[in-house]
């Protein structure tokens, strides 16, 4: 759907030159929410926004649905940035507009509906964000969430095949925040619609990204599916990421655990999750534990969950059939020491 | 305040004083028009040549740069230049322009040209205060700069821009009657020749009194228009 190609962005400033980017190479699926996170400074919004070209880059290509739309110029990328919806982080509406006209603005400017069609199009697409009642209100009159949920039906008004966010929580509480997210989970799923969102909260992108990639100072560190990267994150900027979130790595717990200790990560996702494994374990081989670090919880539904013990086997043959029956349960392990 | 009364009682210029009041509501409001019709695209240039909305392509920007200064140091002379200096200077072009220098017809263009630098600085003032988000929001739904312009930008400045035409109306009841030092016609051409040449004070008094009503009345009307167009 989306091919980011070897994207690099320069700056030219009296300091001499400043890498935004570099090199970046992505993929994005047809039907997938894409999560590109990364601290402030990181690149990740110049790179969200070289996908609609409102940056040109300095080096590279972007293709959507295999057209290098970075060679648009003038009435094509105009017609192209019709068919992209844009959610900003502070909405951007038109405050001097009702949210019935902020939300028709972009029918207009393509103006391909007669206006009884617009009509329709903005009723169709308020419905959808919950907002119906909300038409006749101007902006001001709106909390922060249902600003954005103005601005979310405005992005989709024009039937887009893909939706930026940039940063579209960051400026709402928690609770909105889920809201939101829950909405566009609701319109990736309904619509089918190809989401790429930037964040700097680890929580959006497991809430609701199917794939995740990294980004440090103007370099892609990492990606891949979102439970991979979750479960066995390599890079240090990934692990602080996740750390932010409470899911943090065993680096030093390790070594900090008792003498003769031994020292296993866990890792089960699917209905592996769903059995009682640490208990049955407990009681089989007699073998006593205890929990170094942990996480469980739901990935976009998936059930996972990540362990890392601390286990005082009687002898190495006990270890091993400790770890043959962790086998035998579909759980995925790995010795640290 | 019986010798006022009396004063009034036999004041008797009123003809001259109703005719006067005409002709400064004509001169201004013609003023007004063409000035709103000139320094609004003027100030809508200045904005999108400005140096906030440089092109990323250098020949492009290098244009807008280029457009930019030449205009605003016109505008710039012209502000600069005091309005009665600016009167006499601008004779010969008003004569070309209508025909003559006297009278209401002599005192529009110089009304216009001296005013219309200062609305076209407040459009672009207040299109540069618009929200950038906004430009950010348009460009990114593929809108032209002209549907930007009508369709975003003047929508959300439009209270600031009403403010800026009381003012600028105000400003051109006080030019106006400056005009009457050249023989501009209205109640500045009458406070001149009665008040000023015939020692007449009343008639500077009332003329006076006139104008600060005019005032009042155009600044009443502007802030009832901002206030019923403000969404904030």
């Amino acid at each position: 759907m989306i091919r980011i190609d070897n994207i690099g962005k320069t700056y030219r400033t009296p300091q001499g030159e400043f890498h935004a980017l570099r090199d970046i190479d992505l993929e994005i699926a047809r039907g997938e929410i894409f999560g590109i996170i990364g601290r402030s400074g990181a690149g990740k919004s110049t790179l969200l926004r070289i996908v609609n070209l409102l940056e040109r880059p300095t080096q590279g290509r972007v293709l959507i649905e295999d057209q290098n739309v970075t060679a648009f110029e003038g009435e094509a990328l105009r017609r192209l940035r019709q068919r992209i919806g844009f959610v900003f982080q502070h909405f951007n509406l038109l405050n001097s507009r009702t949210v019935y006209d902020n939300v028709r603005l972009p029918l207009r400017v393509a103006g391909e509906l007669s206006s009884a069609d617009q009509k329709r199009r903005v009723g169709e697409v308020l419905e959808l964000v919950g907002l119906t009642d909300q038409a006749r209100k101007y902006p001001r009159q709106l909390s922060g969430g249902q600003r954005q949920r103005v601005g979310i039906a405005r992005a989709l008004a024009n039937r887009p095949s893909v939706l930026l966010c940039d940063e579209a929580t960051s400026a709402l509480d928690p609770e909105t925040t889920q809201a939101i997210l829950r909405l566009l989970l609701d319109i990736n799923q309904q619509l089918g619609l190809t989401i790429v969102l930037i964040t700097h909260g680890m929580d959006v992108i497991r809430a609701i990204a199917d794939q995740v990639a990294i980004l440090d100072q103007g370099h892609l560190v990492e990606s891949g599916k979102v439970l991979d990267v979750f479960l066995n994150p390599r890079h240090a900027t990934t692990r602080s990421l996740l750390a932010d979130i409470g899911l943090e790595s065993e680096n030093g717990l390790t070594s900090a655990s008792a003498s003769g200790a031994r020292v296993v990560r866990l890792t089960y996702q699917g209905e592996t999750a769903e059995l009682p494994v640490l208990s049955q374990l407990a009681r089989e081989s007699g073998v006593d534990f205890s929990i170094l670090l942990g996480s469980v919880g739901h990935l976009k539904g998936t059930r996972y969950g990540q362990l890392t013990l601390e286990i005082k086997p009687p002898d190495e043959a006990g270890f091993q059939r400790l770890l043959a029956s962790l086998s035998g349960r579909g759980v995925h392990f790995e010795v640290l020491r | 305040m019986d010798a006022v009364m009396n004063a009034l009682a036999n004041f008797e210029y009123w003809p001259e004083i109703g005719t006067g009041t005409l002709d400064t509501l004509i001169m201004t409001g013609v003023a007004l028009l063409f000035t709103v019709l000139i320094g609004l695209p003027l100030g809508v240039t200045l904005f999108l040549t400005g140096p906030q909305h440089r092109s990323p392509s250098a020949r492009v920007a290098r244009l807008q740069a280029t457009v930019y200064t030449a205009l605003s140091f016109i505008v710039n002379v012209l502000r600069s230049v005091p309005f009665l200096i600016l009167l006499i200077l601008l004779i010969p072009t008003t004569r070309w322009i209508v025909g003559t220098s006297l009278g209401v017809e002599g005192s529009i263009p110089p009304l216009v040209i001296g005013i219309a630098p200062f609305f076209a600085r407040l459009v672009e003032t207040l299109l540069r205060e618009v929200d950038h988000g906004v430009f950010e929001a348009c460009r990114s739904m593929g809108a032209t700069t002209r549907q930007t312009i009508f369709w975003a930008l003047f929508p959300e400045a439009l209270p600031g821009l009403l403010s800026a035409i009381t003012v600028t109306a105000i400003a051109l009841i006080g030019y106006s009657a400056m005009s009457g030092v050249i023989g501009g016609g209205g109640l500045g051409d009458l406070a001149v020749r009665y008040g000023y040449q015939r020692f007449n004070t009343t008639v500077m008094i009332v003329t006076v009194a006139i104008l600060v009503v005019l005032v009042q009345l155009v600044q009443m009307l502007g802030d009832h228009f901002v206030r019923r167009l403000s969404h904030r």
